[in-house]
């Protein structure tokens, strides 16, 4: 006689009923197609920056144009500056997008016309490029010699040293760390509630008193949390081969330098943070009498996913806050805040592996714990279980 | 083969069985006879270890019965049990394969069980779109598919029409001559006395009486037995007449028809 180990037995059903489900192909074309938008459209609908187009109108401005464009190279302001005949070609201009700027100078006064507004950086150029010329003119009829005048207002050369400076694809890691808290707070959220709606039924459909005839309780539970856990991580593996693909195929240049460690991160925590969830939810599931109330008995367990993900934004904005670093190590917001603060590339070296057996530990206390509760509550009939009564009863 | 040693539980303060003793021999078909609530359910599921007793043995030829020992028995609860968007042929092969049958041998079990209980060419069907009595056939094949050596059978019977009863009853006769032990829960008395070679009575989670049809009929005359509530008054003047028991809400008095006492 061939056997099976029973737990093998129950993984493998799981798997073989859930890929059989349309539902499970749905959800992984979508999230597929996720993973893939969000490195594709980026891509295609990126534009190169336009610079700004000024229009000198009338003599005076037109004098200004080498000023204007010396001292926007060196503020490192992309313009294109044109001549213009007269004020009212210049305003239509303006008006239909050809200039984005009409500068008029006076004799004591000077004039920026612009559609709708006009950026600080902007007018802080300009007003340094006329206050220039204002300069040289008065100091010319002073009589004071050209050569003087130009040395007096060439730019003296500045430069600014960061002591700490952000990483050059910061943008491209922020994006990182919100996809992949997307990606995990989604995937958590769908397996884990699929392992507290397979309890139920099993419970509600009464299958689990003919399977506990001839399997453990701990055998059905482990068999049916790495089922669907297989399944789970699966899918996210097509996602983030697919997002990997497609990465390669626009060949952006913004991919992380910490893509590399947060992928691989994406499918452990995952791993983890799935173990940690289907367990507490495969406890709830053996405690409700029908499957409606599956939600509800579930709805606290999943809050800290909601939380974690929200908090992928508050890291973003501050990734080196202490509370997040805190937050990072607590077992139930680990799998969504440490990958993202990996994709930061804050993250130090140990704190990964202290973090990850911070969960493990969790994991194998909820394991034992949902273990006893479900050994209980699973062939336990009438209404639903507290959780109070559910962990005073007796187990297998 | 099967030994119910003084099995005790209680569900919080309601005893549901109370010091029950019985034995299932080899190719024995048994019935466990009693009202509602008086313990036929919470036996079984202590026999088939999904319920723990809180006293009492339950051993199978004279060793204490184990997860391994289980997987040769076979159950039917009274609520049915299965999954129902799975197709019946992988069901079936699945709970036989959960029973120690290789997966080959329990795929050719199904199929040669579905042709038993007349659901060949349904093979590839979900349970849900089954009617009642076919599904309940299906549950049965679960509780058969690994030829069980003893079958544990809550309320087999019940909601079947009267051709699945014969169907169902000649089955059971063919797994008792091929060795299996049976024990089964029914309140369809002329079945019981129709299939059964012995009969357990149990009341309140204790035995009441156990023998073969004849033995029950010759150890105990024919009797008609009244259970009042306590709180009834005329109950009180039947005091005297045949024998008397009380409990805490209920006067029961039995006596032959022969000593019937007048109400007055």
């Amino acid at each position: 006689m061939n056997r099976i180990p029973t737990t093998r037995l129950v993984v493998k059903r799981e798997v073989a009923e859930r890929l059989r489900s349309r539902l499970i192909w749905v959800m992984t074309a979508l999230t597929t197609v996720f993973v893939v938008a969000i490195i594709v459209i980026p891509a295609v609908v990126r534009q190169p920056a336009k610079p700004t187009v000024v229009g000198l109108v009338g003599s005076s401005a037109q004098a200004l144009g080498p000023a204007l464009r010396t001292t926007a190279k060196a503020a490192k302001v992309d313009i294109r500056v044109v001549n213009v005949a007269n004020s009212a070609m210049a305003r239509s201009e303006v008006k239909n997008g050809s200039l984005d700027i009409a500068l008029s100078v006076g004799s004591d006064s000077a004039v920026a016309e612009v559609k709708q507004t006009l950026s600080p950086a902007m007018a802080a150029l300009l007003e340094a490029t006329v206050d220039k010329g204002h300069q040289r003119r008065v100091l010319g009829e002073a009589g004071v010699p050209l050569s003087t005048v130009l040395a007096a207002s060439a730019p003296v050369p500045f430069s600014t040293t960061a002591l700490e400076p952000p990483p050059s694809d910061r943008a491209a890691r922020d994006i990182a760390a919100l996809a992949a808290g997307f990606l995990l707070y989604l995937s958590l959220g769908l397996y884990a509630a699929a392992v507290a709606n397979s309890v139920a039924q099993e419970k509600t459909s009464r299958t689990a008193e003919v399977l506990l005839a001839a399997v453990r309780p701990s055998q059905l539970l482990n068999g049916k949390v790495l089922g669907i856990g297989v399944c789970g991580l699966g899918q996210l593996g097509i996602a983030v081969t697919a997002g990997l693909i497609a990465n390669a195929a626009v060949q952006r240049a913004e991919i992380p330098s910490t893509i590399w460690l947060l992928l691989p991160a994406i499918l452990l925590w995952f791993v983890l943070g799935f173990a940690l969830y289907s367990f507490a939810n495969a406890a709830a599931g053996a405690m409700v009498a029908r499957q409606e109330e599956v939600q509800f008995v579930t709805l606290p367990i999943g809050m800290p996913l909601i939380v974690g993900f929200l908090l992928t934004y508050g890291a973003i904005a501050s990734p080196d806050a202490w509370w997040i670093r805190v937050l990072s190590f607590l077992p139930p917001l680990a799998p969504i805040l440490m990958p993202a603060r990996l994709a930061f590339g804050h993250a130090a070296a140990w704190e990964m592996p202290v973090a990850v057996l911070i969960m493990v530990a969790s994991v194998y206390g909820m394991a034992r714990l949902a273990a006893r509760i479900y050994a209980g509550a699973i062939v336990r009939g009438g209404a639903r279980l507290s959780w109070s009564t559910a962990l005073r009863l007796r187990g297998e | 083969m099967l030994e119910v040693s003084d099995l005790f539980h209680r569900f919080g303060e309601r005893v549901a069985i109370d010091g029950l003793t019985f034995q299932v021999g080899t190719g024995e078909i048994v019935g466990l006879v009693g009202r509602n609530g008086a313990g036929k359910t919470t036996t079984m599921r202590a026999v088939m270890g999904i319920l723990r007793p809180e006293r009492g043995d339950i051993t199978r030829s004279g060793h204490a019965i184990g997860p391994t020992d289980r997987l040769r028995f076979g159950y039917m609860p009274e609520e049915r049990g299965l999954y129902p968007q799975m197709r019946i042929l992988d069901q079936l092969a699945y709970f036989g394969q959960l029973h120690g049958l290789d997966p080959i041998t329990a795929k050719a079990e199904a199929r040669s069980w579905l042709l038993r209980l007349g659901l060949d060419g349904r093979e590839l069907d979900k349970v849900v779109a089954l009617s009642h009595g076919n599904q309940q056939r299906v549950q049965l094949a679960v509780a058969l598919v690994h030829h069980p050596e003893l079958l544990v059978l809550d309320e087999p019977f019940a909601g079947l029409d009267p051709a699945a009863v014969d169907a169902l009853s000649d089955i059971l006769r063919a797994e008792a001559q091929r060795g299996t032990a049976i024990l089964f829960s029914s309140h369809q008395l002329e079945l019981v006395e129709r299939l059964c070679d012995r009969i357990i009575i149990i009341e309140e989670g204790r035995v009441l009486a156990s023998g073969t049809l004849g033995e029950l009929r010759a150890h105990f005359p024919q009797q008609l037995r009244v259970k009042v509530d306590a709180s009834t008054e005329w109950a009180a003047q039947l005091y005297g007449h045949g024998s008397f028991a009380r409990t805490q809400t209920a006067w029961c008095f039995s006596w032959s028809p022969a000593r019937t006492p007048r109400r007055s």
